[in-house]
């Protein structure tokens, strides 16, 4: 896990980290959410509708926006303000994904930083993007 | 740009920020106006004045003022030093 201190940070700074997106990760957010929509749980629905397998729940990938947050950009002591997600292209479980984020926006005044982030997949396809608002407690 | 032109820009943000179109601020308009002015919004709305008018503000700063109008001076000095 990274500890920046807000004194660390800069505009420009980025981090990223890759995962494989598979089927138990999607058991375990079905268990979580309780969203038993078809696209998600039903392989032969899935393609009636146009997909090449189950869609991964798009809040399942954009949970390693938490992570980026809280173990990368800033790490340790990010407390997550806010975020604002597109998606932009579907996830399917196999998927490994590339997450990225990087700082844009720096407030002194009251130690929150701005870092718009994205995931891509293993073909470099972009699947979604994030501005994410975070505050510093490194005090 | 004048202090009126700021001021409809800052309740630009303001509208934006609460996601209210029909928000009127004025000069005396402080959190005790506002229910949904919590310290998040606070943040929101100094982060969005920043980066509108590309100015910075310190802790101290922000911490004296009592009411939109005390931050639309503060601006119009910041504003002018920019200059």
């Amino acid at each position: 896990m990274n500890n920046f201190l807000f004194a660390d940070l800069h505009i420009g700074l980025a981090q990223s980290f890759e995962v494989v997106l598979d089927d138990q990760k999607l058991q375990s957010f079905l268990a979580i959410s309780g969203d038993h929509n078809p696209l998600h749980t039903d392989e032969d629905y899935a393609k009636t509708k146009g997909f090449k397998s189950k869609v991964v729940y798009g809040l399942l990938s954009s949970s390693f926006y938490s992570t980026l947050v809280g173990v990368y950009l800033p790490g340790k002591f990010a407390i997550l303000h806010g975020i604002d997600i597109q998606f932009v292209g579907p996830v399917f479980v196999g998927d490994q994904l590339q997450v990225y984020g990087v700082i844009k926006y720096i407030n002194e005044a009251y130690k929150q930083i701005e870092v718009k982030a994205h995931i891509t997949n293993q073909g470099g396809k972009k699947i979604s993007k994030a501005t994410i608002k975070i505050g510093m407690i490194d005090e | 740009m004048n202090r009126d032109q700021i001021f409809e820009k800052v309740q630009e943000i303001f509208r934006d920020i609460f996601d209210d179109e029909d928000l009127n601020i004025s000069d005396s308009t402080s959190s005790n106006d506002i229910e949904d002015w919590d310290s998040l919004n606070h943040i929101n709305i100094v982060v969005a004045i920043e980066k509108e008018f590309k100015i910075k503000f310190n802790f101290n700063e922000l911490s004296s003022l009592k009411d939109v109008g005390a931050m639309v001076d503060l601006m119009i000095e910041k504003i002018k030093n920019n200059e």
